[in-house]
């Protein structure tokens, strides 16, 4: 759907977004991760033809969008949600038919379908600006979806949403999306909204994007430390491996030999990733499959969304992911002594 | 004091006497006026609503520009209206000089930087990704230069308004473009002058309060519309 080569674009302020090549397939949906001032809306702007770039080559829904005799044609094929929802001073129903006025295209049906699909059929002749926050944002993918677009471009859309509503129109917009079979490029802060909607996820960084892949490799297997401090690895090791069986690295870190699975081998010098949520916590030593065992005493119990955050001072930090409930039941507080663990296969190794 | 009140009253009685010849110069104001408006708007709303949305080189240049055109002094514009309508001059083929077709171009000048300075102005207090949200949604440049202007209508209108007062009210540009010709340019703001040059303050005054009316009734039905567009939103 598109296919993005040698983009080389520099803003007045002197950032510059350099991307090499970016491909995203009919039907996928894609996500791009990164903080803020990374490049992620100006690759948006860029792919809806709102931004003068001259890349290599770019290619939408099959056509070559470089050399458009009609940017209006090309954008009809998309759709584009910026991160505010900028509705007009009309009746909801008149804003979601808004972009078939435009086609000059009358489908009531396929407005009110759109209507009912985003719950907001109860709301069809109230005047835009009289809506809740979360109800403009699903009047705005009303909009967005009555064309049956082959490309939507999500800007941040659901960042000024409270956690509830949130998630039920991420919930909503999975749905249509997968039944639709659009493709959507997502640009996005957070980590779980890329997670629920995402089959491919990219991390761009100060204008470069610095690894592409799946939800599970991105998160799992962060190719650099940038990307690993990004995706939220709390625990990263300097060292070296030392010994290898099979795919078993005993890598020289932190002051004790660690056991990770990787295709590193012996003398490469790399770092040791440890998400939070691999790290298991006891009360005692505990014997089983797992290669990873330390005693360590608590030095910080603080609280992280709906989980704490243990940092655990075992030679090393290691930094472990926690329940309320476990907390309470164990009794866990900064000072006491445990017992910290992760799987070999939890671990991931960068090569540095 | 005498006068002036009894300038009031030939006023009033002249506007409800029927007299043909103040009826004439009323409707001559009116004419001149309502079509240079107009004329102004069709320019004007667009020009600035554009110049507010794009980019492009040497724009602070050109908005100075049009803040500047919202101050053109009338004579100034007359006088130069009239050496380009005159014989010889470039537009002298058109043979508008002391005909209301002069006075109308006249006064375009002097309303269209104002309602294209408020317009831009009005234009600029929408947020540019709104337009940009527009272009994204399918629409052709027009179509969303269209609904922005639809978004900030009231501040149009108030444009409008502020267009039509300038030149309702403006006598230098249509004295010098017009000539005054009786039943044929002379309009409430030239009479008025003239009738206060020759003494008839009376006369003067009731042409006055009529130019006032006139005034006061366009902007109250203009006011009203807007008003109620605005409870309406």
């Amino acid at each position: 759907m598109i296919k993005l080569r040698n983009l080389d674009f520099r803003l007045h302020s002197g950032f510059a977004l350099n991307i090499d090549s970016l491909d995203v397939g009919e039907g996928e949906v894609f996500a791009v991760i990164g903080p803020n001032g990374a490049g992620k809306t100006t690759l948006l702007n860029i792919l809806a033809l709102l931004q003068e770039a001259k890349p290599g080559a770019l290619e939408i829904a099959g056509r070559n969008a470089l050399a458009p005799s009609d940017r209006t044609e090309l954008r009809r094929a998309m759709s584009y949600l910026f991160s505010r929802p900028y509705l007009v001073n009309d009746t909801v129903y008149n804003n979601v038919a808004l972009p078939l006025k435009f086609r000059g295209e009358r489908d009531a049906g396929r407005t009110a379908e759109m209507l009912e699909i985003f719950k907001i059929a109860h709301l069809r002749d109230r005047n835009a600006n009289q809506l809740s926050q979360g109800e403009r944002h699903r009047v705005s993918l009303a909009r967005a979806f009555v064309t049956r677009p082959r490309l939507v471009l999500l800007d941040e859309p659901f960042s000024s949403l409270d956690a509830r509503v949130k998630e039920t129109i991420i919930r909503d917009l999975g749905g249509i999306t997968r039944a639709a079979k659009t493709t959507v490029v997502l640009v996005t802060q957070d980590q779980e909204e890329a997670l629920a909607l995402a089959d491919v996820i990219a991390v761009l960084k100060e204008g470069r994007l610095l690894q592409r892949g799946g939800p599970q490799e991105i998160f799992s297997r962060p190719a650099s430390k940038e990307v690993a401090d990004f995706v939220g690895v709390e625990t990263i090791l300097s060292g070296e491996v030392t010994a290898k069986s099979d795919n078993l690295c005993s890598v020289l870190a932190g002051g004790g030999t660690l056991e990770v699975v990787s295709a590193c081998d012996i003398g490469d010098k790399v770092l040791v990733c440890v998400r939070p949520e691999a790290v298991a916590v006891s009360r005692a030593p505990e014997a089983n499959s797992v290669r990873n065992h330390f005693r360590g005493r608590i030095i910080s119990a603080e609280p992280w969304r709906l989980e704490y955050r243990l940092a655990i001072d075992c030679g090393f930090n290691l930094i472990a992911a926690v329940t309320k409930q476990s907390l309470d039941n164990m009794g866990l507080k900064p000072g006491d002594e445990v017992y910290a663990s992760f799987k070999a296969t939890a671990a991931h190794l960068i090569r540095r | 004091m005498e006068f002036i009140f009894s300038g009031f009253l030939k006023g009033l009685s002249l506007l409800f006497s029927g007299d043909a010849e103040v009826y004439s110069i009323v409707k001559l104001s009116l004419a001149v006026s309502v079509f240079a408006t107009a004329v102004s708007v069709v320019i004007g709303v667009p020009l600035g609503g554009l110049i507010a949305i794009k980019k492009f080189p040497l724009k602070k240049i050109v908005i100075s520009l049009v803040n500047t055109g919202m101050g053109l002094p009338p004579v100034v514009v007359g006088l130069l209206a009239m050496l380009f309508l005159s014989r010889n001059g470039p537009l002298g083929f058109l043979g508008w000089l002391y005909t209301p077709a002069g006075m109308v171009l006249a006064q375009v000048i002097i309303a269209t930087p104002v309602i294209t300075g408020l317009s831009l102005s009005a234009m600029q207090s929408l947020d540019r990704k709104f337009y940009l949200q527009m272009l994204t949604l399918g629409a052709g440049q027009w179509q969303a230069l269209w609904v922005c202007l639809r978004e900030v209508k009231l501040s149009i209108l108030a444009a409008v308004i502020a267009g039509f007062g300038s030149v309702i009210s403006e006598v230098g540009a249509v004295m010098i473009v017009g000539g005054n010709i009786r039943h044929q340019t002379r309009v409430l703001t030239t009479a008025t002058v003239m009738e206060t040059h020759m003494g008839n303050f009376d006369s003067a005054i009731a042409l006055g309060l009529i130019l006032l009316g006139l005034t006061f009734l366009i902007n109250v039905a203009l006011t009203f519309i807007q008003q109620q567009k605005a409870r309406a939103e």
